[in-house]
């Protein structure tokens, strides 16, 4: 069998090559629900890290002890105890935020990255790699609803964080902002990305 | 009349108008995955139908009975242990995320072994997809809509019912089985186009799905239309008015907020 | 049988500590924030009530004179058709003598769900202010009913007679100006309010209370 990567490793694949959204196609549910504005996409990212940073290093730290078919049940619980510790701390300190994400915050329990993340790796190495892991799924989790947001938010209202990048003339694309958007702008994105991977994956056989 | 009304609109509602995967976006990972060919798509809308109405059963009897403050069985046990009135505001509203992903895997596991042993031919049609769709966001979504219609309202007498906890989760199921039928007979057809070799496979699914969102926006509004040619024949009775009492029925934090004295 | 039990509650010790663990967590932050989110909860709309009965010069002049309104909550109910209706009320207080009234509605928009609340003068035949809580219409047309260019149409009109969004332009006292494209949104918009105040205006007279 082959070596388990080391936490460096483990970092970098997050980012790019095993991103979460592009390459393993999981987390679509708030990817497309949340993204028709920086704000409440970024939201999303610092919420989804903490869930998944903590329930990675719980579960790393109980490796040991775990049963294999009592792994899910522990992981389900981990990761439902954090979600409403983090669904709680927003409606405590940003009320206006929690009420607009509404109920895409719970829905993170089912979201298909921290329950992988914690089978792949934490319930098999260290707690540092598990960290480590867990924030470099998180940089590619959060990169990803960024471009999303961004092209969304910059086409549909002509806005960037709330504040105006398009000139005053610009006719906003209202559909971008609109359910329809968030498809449109996640298939495009994902052929780019196929697009520019195809045309490395030829530079190098070349060279 | 009005009760029937209410339950129109939101099944009208939940399968079209906010469709839950063309609007909503919960249950996309089967929606994407499952939905190669026509049967198999048949077979997860009437898997995840069925589930997601179950689910709803359950978290609208445990959050009508057991998390909301004042819940009958929650104030009966802790009335054993500090006074009726104490007892009345208990509110275990932050265990719900819990109990309702444990009420939802527990119960698709019964289902799968309940079908399997009574319903051969069912279990034949869509029973592979039932483990699958535990972690299926559109089950848990249901119970938290029905969460914030029943613990979520200010007003005791507001919160839903049972019924319409079913039909929103029931029509939810359909108005998913819908959308993956839908998308599953154009994705069969895609397979004879000669599509860009970068948005093969899932890339194109997410543009057809974005043209069938733009479609199913069409029906925004119906719902306000269908109401006002129903209410038009009842309106005559509206003029009749009551007033019940005011002060009984406060939540316990309003009555503390009437002490605030607003200072700007 | 003894054994087997046992073996049960020794395979799922550690389901069993960790609930334990993760309970007494939940516990903590139910004990810490749940204050904070009651009480955000109740400022969301509490904190526009001064500005809604008084406008944005009343409060200006309120807090020159370090005077306080003192506002009333309740929820006030009505059978209408058999079917009761609760609404949340407002009284609020300026110097022993009621200033105003705000009333929380809701209803049903273009797209969902619209929330709002309206200001009425003391005497309930003028409306004092607008806001909108809560709307999810279209980006970029029905969400304009929550600017104030569509929302200031509302301060000062009668509400003797039910207000009306003209797609044409307001010719009359109790038209207002529809969003160009978006006219439901405008329209649910008067109907919510319309209702409101048709619905309590009689209640609130009889029903109010003393102020101190």
């Amino acid at each position: 069998m082959a070596q388990d990567p080391t936490s460096f490793e483990r970092f970098i694949q997050g980012i790019i090559p095993e991103n979460p959204v592009y390459r393993q196609l999981l987390g679509l549910c708030p990817t497309l629900a949340v993204t028709n504005n920086m704000k409440a996409a970024m939201t999303m990212a610092g919420a989804v890290a903490f869930v998944l940073f903590g329930a990675n290093i719980v579960i790393s730290l109980i490796r040991n002890l775990l049963k294999p078919h009592l792994r899910i049940v522990i992981f389900t619980l981990t990761i439902a105890t954090f979600v409403t510790i983090v669904d709680r701390f927003l409606a405590a300190y940003m009320y206006s935020m929690s009420k607009a994400l509404g109920p895409y915050i719970p829905l993170i329990i089912v979201n298909c990255i921290i329950i992988a993340r914690c089978e792949v790796c934490a319930s098999k190495q260290s707690v540092i790699t598990a960290g480590a892991d867990a924030i470099g799924q998180s940089i590619g989790f959060g990169l990803a609803l960024a471009s999303i947001a961004g092209v969304r938010e910059i086409l549909g209202t002509g806005m960037f964080f709330g504040l105006r990048v398009m000139p005053l003339t610009w006719p906003d694309w209202v559909i971008m902002v609109l359910p329809p958007g968030a498809f449109f702008t996640l298939g495009l994105l994902l052929g780019t990305f196929n697009l520019i991977e195809s045309k490395m994956a030829k530079n190098k056989n070349k060279g | 009349m009005d009760y029937f009304l209410d339950i129109f609109l939101i099944a009208i509602g939940a399968a079209l108008i906010n469709n839950f995967v063309l609007y909503y976006f919960v249950g996309i990972c089967p929606f994407i995955g499952v939905s190669r060919r026509i049967d198999m798509a048949v077979g997860m809308g009437f898997a995840v139908t069925f589930v997601i109405t179950i689910a709803a059963f359950l978290s609208w009897t445990i959050t009508t009975f057991i998390l909301i403050p004042g819940a009958p069985i929650s104030s009966f046990i802790a009335g054993f242990f500090i006074s009726k009135a104490e007892a009345a505001h208990i509110d275990l509203t932050i265990l719900s995320y819990i109990v309702y992903i444990f009420a939802i895997s527990s119960s698709v596991q019964f289902v799968e072994m309940y079908v399997k042993k009574f319903f051969p031919v069912l279990y034949k049609s869509f029973g592979v997809f039932l483990p699958l769709i535990t972690t299926n966001c559109a089950i848990l979504f249901a119970c938290l809509v029905i969460m914030s219609n029943v613990a979520g309202v200010e007003n005791p007498a507001d919160a839903w019912g049972l019924g319409k906890a079913l039909t929103l989760a029931f029509f939810g199921g359909i108005g998913f089985t819908i959308a993956i039928v839908i998308m599953s007979g154009i994705r069969e057809e895609l397979e004879f186009c000669d599509i860009p070799k970068s948005l093969e496979g899932a890339a194109i699914s997410f543009i057809v799905a974005g043209i069938l969102a733009m479609a199913f926006m069409g029906f925004t509004g119906v719902d306000s239309g269908l109401k006002k040619a129903m209410k038009s024949k009842d309106a005559a009775l509206s003029s009749k008015l009551h007033i019940l009492d005011s002060e009984s029925q406060i939540p316990k934090y309003l009555k503390e907020a009437e002490k605030i004295e607003y200072l700007t | 049988m003894e054994k087997f039990k046992n073996n049960y509650i020794i395979q799922a010790w550690l389901v069993v500590f960790l609930s334990l663990c993760f309970g007494s967590a939940l516990a903590g932050v139910q004990l810490v924030l749940s204050p904070k989110i009651e009480a955000n909860k109740i400022n969301e709309t509490l904190a526009k009530v001064p500005e809604l009965i008084l406008g944005k010069e009343g409060v200006k002049r309120l807090a020159k004179e370090g005077l306080s309104l003192k506002i009333n909550p309740r929820i006030i109910q009505i059978k209408k058709n058999n079917r009761i209706i609760s609404y949340k009320v407002f009284q609020a207080i300026e110097k022993g003598k009621v200033s105003g009234w705000v009333i929380k509605s809701s209803g049903r928009g273009y797209a969902d769900k619209i929330e709002l609340l309206i200001g009425l003068n003391p005497s309930l035949n003028k409306i004092s202010g607008l806001f909108i809580i809560e709307q999810k219409e279209t980006p970029g047309l029905g969400n304009k009913i929550a600017n104030l260019d569509f929302r200031k149409q509302f301060i000062s009109k009668n509400t003797n007679t039910a207000i009306i969004a003209s797609k044409t332009g307001a010719t009359s006292p109790n038209e207002i100006d529809a969003i160009t494209g978006a006219t439901i949104s405008s329209r649910s918009v008067c109907s919510i309010v319309n209702t409101a105040v048709k619905d309590l205006r009689s209640s609130l007279k009889k029903n109010q209370i003393k102020p101190i």
